[in-house]
């Protein structure tokens, strides 16, 4: 069970230098939970990579490459020669390849989106329904009651309209 | 835009939202009895029939073999190109009009590819040996011919209907979240498995800006692509007026130039009669009347183009073909195609009509009749009058086929009716984002920027 210290605010820039304070004063990274997109965050938390673009790529050369490999296989394994053209023929099997990349790219981009943002979440994590609506919440875990009360005083301090104590599942 | 909407704040929009699904009045239940009711009665009843009787209850005969139900599936995907497909430019593009009108667009994507999968269905005669068009061996240890454009297809519009689900699904999961925490029941269960635990946190809104980008930017080509594959179902004949290598770029410019119109036709509705009349405003048919202005006249030049160039080729048969179609027993229909689709739409040009929401619903169902009507002499102009005369006929479809026509569109209405009980038919978060972000002890200022 871990506790964390959380923050409500009304607006996003104050939550934003909540965030930045937090991060300044020693703790962990604090997470941010808002309606919309905040802008500036990488500037504030540190810049995010994240491996999504390496699933999006391979999952296209893979399927490209499997693609053709139906296509072309195919062929191959039950030769029937028309007009003595090619057994392979390249026009048409790009599109089958064309096709089949962008079908393995879609998917691999997905499963790249629930792989790096860690869903479908299995536990209980920290949430408030608010966060969804209007409100900008920032989240950090706190160790001890001294910690907290350091944490709090950032929080007051930005400007949050409430703060609160919530566990969370390990 | 931000002008249109900086008075709304967060709540407005979140409250309009939620009450669009959950609050269901008779009207809502009348329309889709209605819708349902029709389907049942024009498409499936029908499509029984035929399977009963066999696919002599439909007026496809030689020599015209393919009929309305191909139209119809032209015209479907046709309608399907330009929901997820604009979607797609907008966002990369970063025009923020995009936001309050892009997934009901997506939704009429996905709704008309299942009704033009479902043509395809109607069309083979014995649907229960569909899956001999999958990729695998048959007992004789033989594939499928990925030669034939009818592969092309089958693996170009699943790929379609897979990308599409999904980036409509992705781009609803915060709204899926933020619904989730409104509702109880039956309703609470379905939400929470659909936000997947989405809690809108920083990195959660990273993550999902760059799979949303990087799908948007698989989806454009692989649009293009899936209309560009359906004309070389016909393009790849040797049939006269079909055998046309302007035939791709005419399919995809007039997929989105129909789409474009239908989705005119569903924003009118939902501003109208799902109360959106605060975030679907005059700026959308404003923008959406220049892009179908200019899609208009793309679509009037090919069409002069593919006259030109039957006429340049010197072949008796591309002047008989022509001939046909220009003065011969559909002529009617073809002048009503170029009344409906190049000249009527010129009325675009007047600002004042493209911001006028009747008339722009009107000249929208105008344009899609006459994109029937083009697919529709697609086929009945060109199988049924090949080479020789003694093998010419005309194709008139029969009462089964125009009545699963008619069926069609309530079956694609009777899936959006419960589409927009299901998802979200506004984005919320992205409409948030136009709006002026809320500020500490202030009042929201006059003018916001996009975020």
């Amino acid at each position: 069970m871990t506790s964390n210290v959380v923050g409500v605010f009304a607006d996003p820039q104050s939550a934003l230098t909540a965030a930045g304070n937090l991060k300044g004063a020693g703790f962990g990274i604090p997470e941010l939970m808002s309606p919309v997109p905040i802008e500036g965050v990488e500037a504030v938390l540190g810049k995010k990579k994240s491996a999504i673009k390496n699933f999006t790529f391979f999952g296209g050369l893979i399927g490209g490459i499997a693609g053709f490999a139906l296509a072309a296989g195919t062929a191959v394994l039950y030769p029937h020669p028309v007009g003595g053209r090619p057994i392979i023929t390249m026009p048409p099997y790009l599109i089958i390849t064309y096709e089949l990349a962008i079908l393995f790219g879609i998917l691999f981009t997905v499963v790249g989106f629930l792989v790096s943002s860690r869903l479908p979440a299995i536990r209980n994590r920290v949430y408030l329904p608010e966060a969804a609506v209007d409100k900008f919440v920032v989240t950090v875990p706190y160790d001890d009651d001294d910690h907290f009360k350091r944490a709090e005083a950032i929080l007051s301090n930005a400007g949050a309209e409430q703060i609160r104590q919530l566990g969370e599942e390990d | 835009m931000v002008a249109e909407t900086n008075n709304l704040g967060y709540t407005d929009i979140h409250e309009d939202v939620v009450r669009s699904i959950v609050k269901t009045g008779p009207k809502y239940y009348i329309a889709l009895a209605t819708a349902g009711g029709t389907t049942l009665l024009c498409f499936f009843f029908p499509w029984f029939y035929q399977l009963y009787y066999g696919i002599g209850a439909a007026g496809m005969n030689h020599p015209g073999v393919w009929g309305t139900y191909l139209a119809s599936f032209i015209f479907w995907i046709g309608l399907s190109h330009s929901g997820t497909l604009l979607s797609c430019v907008l966002h990369l593009t970063n025009s923020s009009w995009r936001k309050a009108m892009y997934r009901s667009a997506e939704a009429m994507t996905l709704f008309s590819l299942v009704v033009a999968a479902t043509y395809v269905m109607v069309h083979v005669g014995r649907p229960w040996f569909i899956h001999w068009a999958l990729p695998y061996p048959n007992q004789m240890e033989l594939w499928p011919n990925f030669r034939s454009p009818l592969m092309f297809d089958v693996m170009a519009i699943t790929t379609y209907i897979t990308g599409s689900t999904i980036f409509i699904y992705m781009g609803s999961i915060p709204d899926f979240a933020a619904v989730r925490d409104r509702t109880s029941g039956w309703r609470n269960t379905m939400y929470t498995l659909l936000s997947l635990g989405w809690r809108g946190t920083d990195k959660e809104w990273h993550r999902l800006h760059w799979a949303y980008t990087f799908l948007a930017v698989l989806i454009i080509p692989l649009a293009v692509s899936v209309h560009s594959i359906v004309s070389w179902d016909f393009a790849m004949s040797i049939v006269p007026a079909l055998h046309q290598t302007i035939f791709a770029p005419y399919f995809v410019v007039g997929a989105i130039y129909s789409g474009t119109a239908g989705i005119v036709t569903v924003m009118f509705v939902l501003r109208k009669y799902m109360g959106f009349e605060r975030y679907i405003t005059k700026l959308h048919f404003d923008n959406l009347g220049k892009l179908l202005l200019v899609l208009s006249l793309l679509w009037t030049y090919i069409n002069a183009v593919e006259l030109f160039t039957s006429w340049y080729s010197g072949t008796s048969e591309e002047y008989e073909a022509v001939g046909f179609k220009l003065f011969g027993f559909y002529a009617p229909l073809y002048w009503e195609m170029i009344l409906f689709c190049a000249v009527a739409p010129l009325l675009m040009f007047s600002t004042r009509f493209r911001t006028s929401f009747m008339p722009m619903l009107i000249l929208s169902i105008v344009i899609n009749i006459g994109m029937y009507t083009e697919r529709f002499l697609i086929i009945a102009t060109s199988l049924p009058r090949q080479y020789l005369p003694d093998a010419w006929g005309v194709y008139v479809p029969s009462a089964v086929e125009v009545s699963i026509m008619v069926g069609s569109f309530a079956l694609f209405t009777t899936l959006f009716l419960v589409f927009v009980k299901i998802f979200p038919s506004v984005s919320m978060y992205e409409v948030k984002e136009t709006m002026a972000t809320p500020k500490l002890g202030s009042v929201a200022p006059a003018s916001g920027s996009p975020a």
